[in-house]
């Protein structure tokens, strides 16, 4: 465990400081680089709502992109000055309606598949995906249609400060490697805006998550995804904790889609391709289901391969085309990881109990090694001797 | 080490044996060798009067009342009727396919039935949901337990506690502190029953790495966890080591003389026989008989029913 996470942190600084070295030798501009970041960290958004449905419950789930385009379309409805609808809202009221909508459809879909087996579930959602993006798609009299929604206002507009911070902030040239300076304008300080805000999803989902996790409602959703019938017979109400948690991935993976309104500033039926369902799924395997770390490293790979793939067309020597290239490495990484890894790259620890409760019990936390087991069942079995004979 | 449990259920089981007409100084239930109380034949007033008898003052925990289930054409469950009184072992036998596992299924709530009731504790649960069903007390388990991946023993075993306030969601953010201390409290619980099972050296190991044996014995030990009125185990010994079934004989037993109501399927006569009392035949779903150890063991109608005789 701690090797890969040495490893992981490894490849993780090596990336960082190849992105700051781009930066500070102007390869790469700071206001893309920001919106890179907020895309990653949007992917890492997607992952932990879909974690939390897969990796907690094991619900298959394959309209992400659709949760994702009813938080986009949510907010972009909401807020946007050509919204077919009612724009000119307050972005926090798009959040809500983006995230209440989701969480209605999630309910509407579950009600019917989450007392069934898994597969219904996702043969259901694997449908919904279809029918939001054809909706979206097709009623033009509410969404545009494929012309998709214009001139939606960033997220902190309006708000006393922050609304106008980046055009109040002076444009600044900061020179780190001599010859190359770095320009810091208007668009860099709404990005660096947009990336705090996507801190602050981002930083509120994975508290929310992580203590789910470790607490005995995570633990039931464990048990249902290993048995369960093993969960009903114990009295646990299995369809009510499905239904929890397919409703929190739902709503998170719309945050991510919120977010991405903001971010983009233009939303269209494209942004709900089934593409990004499949990359969020890549994300969490590779991470490794159920877990959160994992979640948020699988999403910033999956960015790191999908963007950093565009940069090969820059080079005309190498033979393939970005794009074609990027579906390949995924590919190619998912076998790899499958192959060798199957559990993921940073998967769950092996006990999730409330921390605090660990502290006061007597037992090592660390599980022991299968020495003492051997010892154990020797013992088990002179006792059981003992007791009867 | 804590022995606190005894104290408290050890007193249900006293007074039922002075229900029976006499002090009986060997009441069959709890007994180390409950074949000596019962070898001088039937008449012998046992702890455990006949069952079918209706019997007012005795306390019912699970009662099954014309129970129908067919699956197409097969009829899988066929006008069962039985009780089950506090405090007994309770062992169901009967061929293969004899509709026992279909029962069981049945009374925990996993199949609908056709027709008939099913009682536990005085509440009507037919129809319904099988957690509803353990709610009322009744748990049971599995005759294949599958592991639970990626937790420990004592994480498993901690599924076991019924309406845990860490189970809402809202809880663990409105109070954490009510969670913490629940999961400290059902920690230490695991912990003590892990150690009355002795196997608490198991508490940290990954749930999958333990043999199948050793998973019987967590599945019990989580079942009590449950506080169930009456358990339901499913095969307990089935493809267990002798060692370790010998050891969930013993666990069964201790149990029981602290106040458990167990009802159970197995197919190790001996197991059955050596435990359980009353013990219940089922042919062709439906009840066949039921009566003692001995009364069953020489009853024609059931070696017909087991060698396939034109019953």
């Amino acid at each position: 465990m701690t090797t890969t996470e040495t490893a992981v942190s490894v490849v993780v600084g090596f990336v960082v400081l190849a992105l700051f070295l781009a930066l500070v030798t102007g390869a790469l501009g700071a206001s893309y680089f920001l919106f890179l970041f907020g895309l990653a960290g949007m992917y890492a958004l997607l992952s932990l709502g879909l974690n939390s449905q897969w990796g907690f419950g094991g619900l298959i789930n394959f309209s992400v992109a659709a949760f994702f385009g009813i938080g986009a379309y949510g907010a972009a409805l909401m807020t946007a000055g050509n919204s077919p609808i009612a724009g000119g809202f307050n972005p926090i009221f798009g959040l809500i309606v983006g995230l209440v909508v989701a969480a209605l459809v999630a309910v509407a879909i579950g009600i019917p598949t989450l007392r069934l087996r898994a597969d219904y579930l996702a043969i259901a959602t694997l449908g919904l995906a279809e029918v939001i993006r054809l909706f979206l798609r097709n009623e033009r009299q509410w969404t545009n249609g494929s012309a998709g929604i214009r001139g939606i206002p960033s997220f902190f507009e309006g708000w006393p400060v922050l609304g106008t911070l980046p055009q109040t902030m002076p444009s600044l040239e900061v020179v780190i490697v001599p010859g190359s300076p770095i320009l810091l304008g208007t668009q860099f300080w709404r990005q660096l805006l947009n990336v705090s805000l996507l801190l602050a999803f981002l930083g509120a989902t994975f508290f929310v998550l992580r203590r789910a996790q470790q607490s005995p409602w995570g633990r039931v959703l464990r048990t249902i995804r290993s048995d369960e019938d093993l969960a009903k017979a114990l009295g646990k109400n299995t369809f009510a904790f499905k239904m929890q948690t397919f409703v929190l991935g739902s709503m998170i993976m719309a945050l991510a889609g919120v977010f991405y309104a903001h971010l983009n500033l233009f939303v269209n039926p494209g942004d709900l391709d089934p593409i990004t369902t499949f990359y969020v799924w890549v994300a969490v395997i590779l991470g490794g289901s159920g877990s959160n770390r994992g979640a948020l490293l699988g999403g910033f790979v999956v960015v790191a391969i999908r963007e950093g793939s565009r940069f090969v067309n820059d080079f005309a020597w190498f033979p393939i085309d970005g794009a074609p290239l990027r579906l390949l490495l995924i590919g190619l990484l998912i076998v790899l990881v499958m192959r060798y890894r199957p559990q993921g790259v940073l998967p769950p620890q092996r006990e999730l109990i409330w921390p605090s409760a660990i502290e006061g019990s007597g037992t090592p936390e660390r599980p022991t090694s299968g020495v003492r087991e051997q010892k154990g069942s020797d013992e088990a079995g002179r006792n059981g001797g003992d007791n009867d004979e | 080490m804590s022995e606190q449990p005894e104290s408290t259920t050890a007193t249900t089981e006293r007074s039922e044996a002075t229900d029976s007409e006499n002090d009986d100084p060997g009441p069959a239930a709890g007994d180390d060798n409950p074949g000596s109380a019962a070898g001088n034949d039937d008449p012998v007033p046992t702890a455990t009067p006949q069952v079918g008898a209706v019997e007012g003052k005795e306390d019912v925990v699970l009662r099954v009342d014309d129970l129908q289930k067919s699956f197409g054409g097969l009829t899988a469950t066929d006008h069962a009727t039985f009780e089950v009184e506090r405090g007994t072992i309770t062992g169901l036998i009967g061929p293969n396919g004899a509709g026992k596992s279909t029962l069981f299924n049945l009374i925990s709530g996993f199949y609908e039935p056709d027709g008939g009731t099913v009682t536990v504790n005085g509440t009507d649960v037919t129809g319904m949901e099988p957690y509803e069903i353990a709610e009322h007390g009744l748990i049971r388990t599995f005759q294949t337990p599958r592991k639970l991946e990626g937790m420990t023993v004592r994480e498993a075993m901690l599924v076991g506690p019924r309406n845990q306030p860490g189970e809402s969601f809202l809880t663990l953010f409105t109070s954490p502190g009510t969670v913490a201390e629940s999961e400290s409290a059902n920690l230490a619980d695991a912990e003590r029953i892990l150690e009355e099972f002795e196997i608490d050296h198991l508490a940290t190991q990954p749930a999958t790495d333990i043999s199948g044996g050793q998973m019987k014995l967590v599945e019990l030990a989580r079942a009590m966890l449950a506080q169930p009125e009456v358990l339901l185990l499913d095969e307990p010994v089935a493809g267990v080591n002798p060692t370790l079934a010998k050891k969930l004989k013993s666990q069964i037993r201790r149990l029981h003389e602290q106040g458990t109501t167990f009802v159970l399927i197995e197919h190790d006569m001996e197991f059955v026989m050596d435990l359980a009392d009353p013990i219940i035949v089922l042919d062709q779903g439906s009840v066949l008989t039921e009566g003692t150890p001995d009364g069953v063991r020489s009853d024609d109608r059931v070696i017909d029913a087991y060698l396939g005789g034109g019953a």
